[in-house]
């Protein structure tokens, strides 16, 4: 009751504390609710995501002479099973085509599948259909252009121990998951993966049991299983509850055949990829949490000697202390419970605006769940700022300490100690320590159900960050103690006559001044280290799409015929087009190693595709391509390709070509000029790169494969155009890179992260003005008996403003310079430990000026109107404060 | 200009409105003139220091007529003309009491030299020479209050207002306070207003203005209510 009676009057009398208290657990609960919301939807998307792009969720090899009825239904009769089809396997000793008059072409071994009717449709992710008919004698689109082999054409498969036969080919199709399709199933956990088979010709089932008889040597059969994917929403769980699954199933058909389980395989990348998720909340979100939760406690602690007071008069009228700290409690909950509603309601604006749902797109037992966890951060940062205070008052405050609002007293216990030092020294260590060992911070063992996280390096940053924010207080501190003169000096133009007085005023007053600067370089730090590692992981995001999908827009077809005639020309008077770059793609010899060659001008190339730095091996992508270009023979391979044959500069090079006259492979000398780590639309491992014109006048065709576009309008849309331009006659593929951004990257990356960075962003931002503005003025209304005392004194606006002026330059100067300093540091930092989440590693921070032009500009801002409105309520001296002197 | 430094005219200053309005000061008419010494008594709440903030242009009026003719508008009384030594504990905490005292000087646009001898000399005249370098919160509430009223003559001011100089004094610290106080007023040939509860200061002024209720009415010397 007395509570209530408390609240009731703290309302009418004082309601600005509570609303401003009220306003900054608001700020810790909104960025709390919305981060969690976010990653945990997050997560659940990963799920999704992951389970979305695997084409077959478990594939079963049987062990020869099992009965494949029996196999198939036990399969069938396994927990989520939906579909169960069986797959023939017959390795083939290798592939003929063409005639005696046309020229003979042969592979080397190979692998003959045999499929039952409706497979493509039930496993559509498996078979991309390029040239010809779905179904039938389908050829892989490597097989047909080593083959010189297209629709029509007549192919010649060897058999193990039997008789060639032949078959003729119905259509051409890519395998876009060879990978899984023909992994080596039961093979030890460690072990090297096995490369998918150059060669690949497809049956159907009932062509492939007679040609490849159950018993005959090298025949094997898989089933082939969907499954439900009603799965846990943490991939974590989904892991283990799939691998649990296939576990039983093994054990159900009791030897009779092994699951390769290429959903718990997607799986297992994706748990790794929600711990880091958990890890961006903790080093991105966090912060910002911490930073709100600093600001309450200052807004708080402005109320404190209005809070003495009213104790000493409470305690007068015969409180005892634990009513005292009841009072204290129900304001705090009054504070917390409106300051949660308002931060949710926040949350939930923010989420509609930022992610287009108000529940973040997560479930809503997500939502509820992190909504719950920032209720309760908000009632106990309330109940942390405004009770422990009023305990520790009720407790120990004599009333000289109560007197003591500056204080000569000895410096803190923690800068006694040098914590600042030690803590950034520990810091440094652990951060020294694991980029020294070379270590990854989330290690997830493929196959292992545990995930590790390296908490050890995770107190890398966190040592940093308390430590820096230590030291910014003690150089602060040590700045307005040791450094009046300076002080005096920088002040008198603004302060005039008056510099040592504010001098002097400035530094008696150093912890008031400290605690701001701190809380100022704390939120500059924050802005700053979350812009510099979002703006780097976007830049490091598009560079990885950039480089997997060669340029803004590619076109590409696998047939060696290439894109017709003039297709270049065509799209380069596209609307939306800037440039194009025509690509030669061809395979090519290195002794036995067949690899991907393509055929550039590297004269022209770089104005339609970035060359970077870092995909030369001497990291000079321009004189690369000079040397390239000088030598109308040249070519750059792979370190790999350089190590294997001993390769120098200027060395000849003989690759092995499919000439386009007799489709035979035949010896091209090329000089070898460089190393090539990373190309345009390459794959990561061998490849080759070489001067268009020569493999044009070497192979007798200058057919050219990929086309990349540059756009200067929307890649989509310039992608659309592309496509019907070609028509899907031509069995080009157009790809452009914001979709492939969404479908190629891991599946962290894949989740939208715009709106997480918007976020963070705006709250940052809103954080350097609020804090910067505010602190400002809290700091000057805590003194506003003394501004109305010198006001009284005589002093003008203009001398009034130069105390104020002069402090609020010191703090938003130290504090933002400070701060800066911190926030490269820790983003530097961030970037390190979280180096998984970026693919490739950037080599340098990304930084967003923009962004941090607008926060100082902001912070200026802020600055001038806290500090301006914080003068007007002082310039004149309220009779109120007066009469109470 | 003329040599009146104050005059008042009806002057009403009430608090709020309606049955519950507070009369601070009542249809209050006087005038304060070069050299006058007074003593302002009345119980608590009749109104003194509230006077006093109007006569130091610190409280609006809210009625009436209030002018300083010696000075010009009341923008112009501080810092300079007139100063004011509050009841309570006044000074700057940041500042030691050296820089309180010289803090008028300096708001005037005297250098700090000028400003640190004058308060020095001010200081001693209160026998506080030797807490010039101590922080408000390091000295007593009687030092504090010593220091106040240093702090109001330090400029040698026209006209000295001082609500309860004495209060927190004992009675020979008290007596001496006031002595230089007084002191110092000669020499610049100021005019004193003392509100006060205590019996011995009112008199050492030549002239005593009771007010109960915010009705001012002159016991002894120049006055009118």
């Amino acid at each position: 009751m007395l509570g209530l009676s408390w609240i009731a009057g703290l309302l009418r009398r004082r309601p600005g504390r509570l609303v401003g208290l009220a306003l900054a657990v608001a700020m810790a609960v909104l960025l709390t609710a919305s981060l969690g919301a976010f990653f945990a939807a997050s997560r659940a998307r990963m799920t999704t995501d992951a389970v979305a792009s695997v084409p077959v969720d478990w594939q079963v090899r049987l062990t020869p002479g099992t009965d494949v009825s029996k196999a198939m239904t036990t399969v069938a009769s396994a927990k989520g099973v939906l579909r169960t089809l069986p797959v023939g396997y017959a390795d083939a000793t290798g592939f003929r085509s063409g005639t005696a008059a046309t020229g003979v072409q042969t592979t080397g071994p190979g692998v003959v599948l045999g499929l039952p009717a409706g497979y493509a449709n039930a496993f559509p992710g498996e078979i991309r259909r390029l040239v010809g008919a779905r179904d039938g004698v389908l050829l892989a689109q490597q097989t047909a252009a080593n083959l010189g082999a297209t629709v029509g054409s007549t192919v010649s498969i060897g058999r193990p121990g039997q008789s060639r036969t032949s078959v003729m080919v119905d259509g051409v199709v890519d395998l876009p998951a060879a990978d899984s399709l023909f992994q080596s199933i039961g093979a030890a956990p460690g072990s090297a993966p096995t490369a998918p088979p150059d060669n690949v010709t497809l049956l159907p089932a009932s062509m492939f049991a007679q040609l490849f008889p159950a018993d005959a040597r090298g025949v094997s059969t898989q089933l082939h299983v969907e499954l439900a994917h009603t799965l846990s929403a943490d991939p974590g769980a989904a892991f283990v509850d799939v691998t649990g699954r296939a576990r039983n199933l093994e054990a159900a058909l009791s030897g009779a055949g092994l699951v390769g389980d290429n959903l718990a395989a997607r799986l297992d990348a994706a748990r790794s990829d929600a711990v880091y998720a958990q890890l961006l909340f903790l080093f991105l979100g966090l912060p910002g949490v911490i930073v709100a939760a600093l600001l309450a406690a200052v807004v708080a602690g402005a109320g404190r000697e209005r809070r003495r007071r009213e104790q000493a008069l409470l305690r007068v009228r015969g409180a005892s202390g634990r009513v005292l700290v009841r009072l204290a409690s129900a304001e705090a909950l009054a504070v917390g419970v409106v300051g949660a509603l308002l931060g949710i309601g926040g949350a939930a604006l923010v989420g509609r605006l930022a992610f287009g749902a108000a529940r973040f797109g997560g479930t809503t037992g997500q939502a509820v769940t992190w909504l719950a966890i920032s209720a309760i951060v908000g009632i106990g940062l309330a109940m942390l700022t405004v009770v422990g205070p009023a305990i520790s008052d009720a407790r120990a405050l004599t009333v000289s300490a109560a007197r003591a609002e500056i204080g000569r007293g000895q410096h803190p216990l923690w800068a006694r100690l040098y914590l600042d030092v030690v803590l950034l020294g520990a810091g440094a260590l652990v951060y020294w320590q694991a980029v020294r060992s070379g270590y990854q911070v989330v290690l997830a063992p493929e196959g292992v159900p545990t995930i590790s996280i390296s908490t050890f390096t995770l107190l890398a940053p966190a040592l940093l960050w308390s430590g820096a924010a230590l030291l910014a207080w003690r150089l602060g501190s040590l700045l307005l103690e040791r450094g009046r003169g300076l002080l005096e000096r920088a002040a008198r133009p603004v302060a005039g006559g008056l510099s040592g007085v504010v001098s002097a005023s400035m530094s008696r007053q150093r912890r008031l001044l400290s605690r701001a600067t701190v809380l100022m370089a704390l939120t500059a730090s924050f802005a700053l280290a979350v812009a510099v590692f979002n703006t780097t992981y976007a830049a490091q995001a598009k560079a990885d799409a950039q480089l997997t999908n060669g340029a803004d827009v590619s076109a590409t077809t696998t047939t060696l015929n290439g894109l017709p005639a003039g297709t270049a020309g065509r799209v380069a008077a596209l609307p939306g087009v800037a440039s194009v770059a025509a690509m030669q793609h061809r395979f090519a010899y290195v002794g036995n190693d067949l690899q991907d060659l393509y055929g550039i001008d590297p004269a022209t190339i770089g104005a339609t595709t970035p060359m970077s730095n870092a995909f030369f091996g001497n990291g000079d992508a321009a004189g690369t391509l000079a040397t390239l270009q000088s030598h109308r023979d040249g070519v750059l391979v792979s370190e790999e390709t350089v190590h294997d044959f001993q390769l120098h500069e200027g060395d000849t090079v003989r690759l092995r070509l499919q000439s386009a006259t007799d489709g035979k492979y035949h010896e091209v000398p090329f000089v070898f000029a460089g190393v090539a780590r990373e190309f345009p639309t390459a794959p990561h491992d061998s490849f080759i790169v070489a001067n268009a014109g020569y493999v044009a006048r070497q192979t007798g065709t200058g057919s050219v494969q990929t086309l990349l576009v540059r756009t200067n309008a929307s890649p989509p849309v310039v992608a659309g155009r592309i496509r019907t331009l070609l028509r899907p006659t031509s069995g080009a593929t157009v790809q452009d890179i914001q979709t492939q951004q969404r479908v190629t990257l891991s599946s962290l990356i894949a989740v939208d992260l715009h709106g997480l960075t918007r976020l963070e962003l705006a709250f940052a931002l809103a954080m350097a003005a609020a804090c910067s503005g505010l602190v400002l003025a809290i700091g000057i209304g805590e003194r506003r008996r003394s501004y109305a005392i010198a006001s009284a004194l005589g002093a003008r606006t203009r001398q009034l403003s130069s105390f104020v002026w002069t402090e609020a330059a010191f703090v938003t100067l130290v504090g933002v310079v400070f701060g800066a300093l911190t926030g490269w540091g820790i983003a530097q930092v961030l970037v390190r430990i979280l180096t998984g989440v970026f693919d490739p590693p950037p080599t340098s921070l990304s930084v967003p000026w923009g962004y941090l032009t607008t926060v100082l500009a902001a912070i200026a801002g802020a600055v001038a109107i806290g500090g301006s409105s914080a003068l007007r309520s002082v310039r004149r001296p309220l009779p109120q404060v007066l009469r109470d002197l | 200009m003329s040599d009146v430094l104050v005059r008042a005219e009806d002057l009403v200053r009430v608090y709020g409105t309606g049955p519950g309005a507070v009369r601070a000061v009542w249809e209050a008419t006087f005038s304060i003139e070069p050299g006058e010494r007074i003593a302002l008594v009345g119980p608590s709440g009749s109104g003194k220091s509230t006077l006093l903030l109007l006569i130091a242009g610190l409280e609006t009026p809210t009625s009436g007529t209030l002018a300083w003719p010696a000075f010009g508008e009341s923008g112009d009384l501080r810092p300079g003309p007139i100063t004011i030594a509050f009841q309570g504990p006044s000074l700057l905490p940041p500042l030691n009491v050296g820089e309180n005292v010289a803090l008028p000087l300096l708001l005037e646009g005297r250098t700090q030299t000028e400003a640190a001898a004058a308060a020095r000399a001010a200081l001693d005249l209160f026998e506080l020479g030797d807490v010039a370098e101590k922080l408000p919160e390091e000295i007593s509430g009687g030092q504090a209050q010593c220091a106040g009223l240093a702090r109001a003559i330090v400029g040698e001011p026209r006209l000295v207002l001082a609500d309860e100089p004495t209060g927190q004094l004992d009675h020979e610290t008290a007596g001496r306070a006031i002595h230089a106080l007084l002191e110092a007023a000669d020499v610049s040939g100021a005019a004193v207003v003392v509100a006060t509860h205590d019996p011995a200061v009112a008199e050492t002024m030549d002239a005593r203005w009771r007010i109960e209720a915010g009705e001012l009415r002159a016991e002894v010397s120049r006055c009118s209510a």
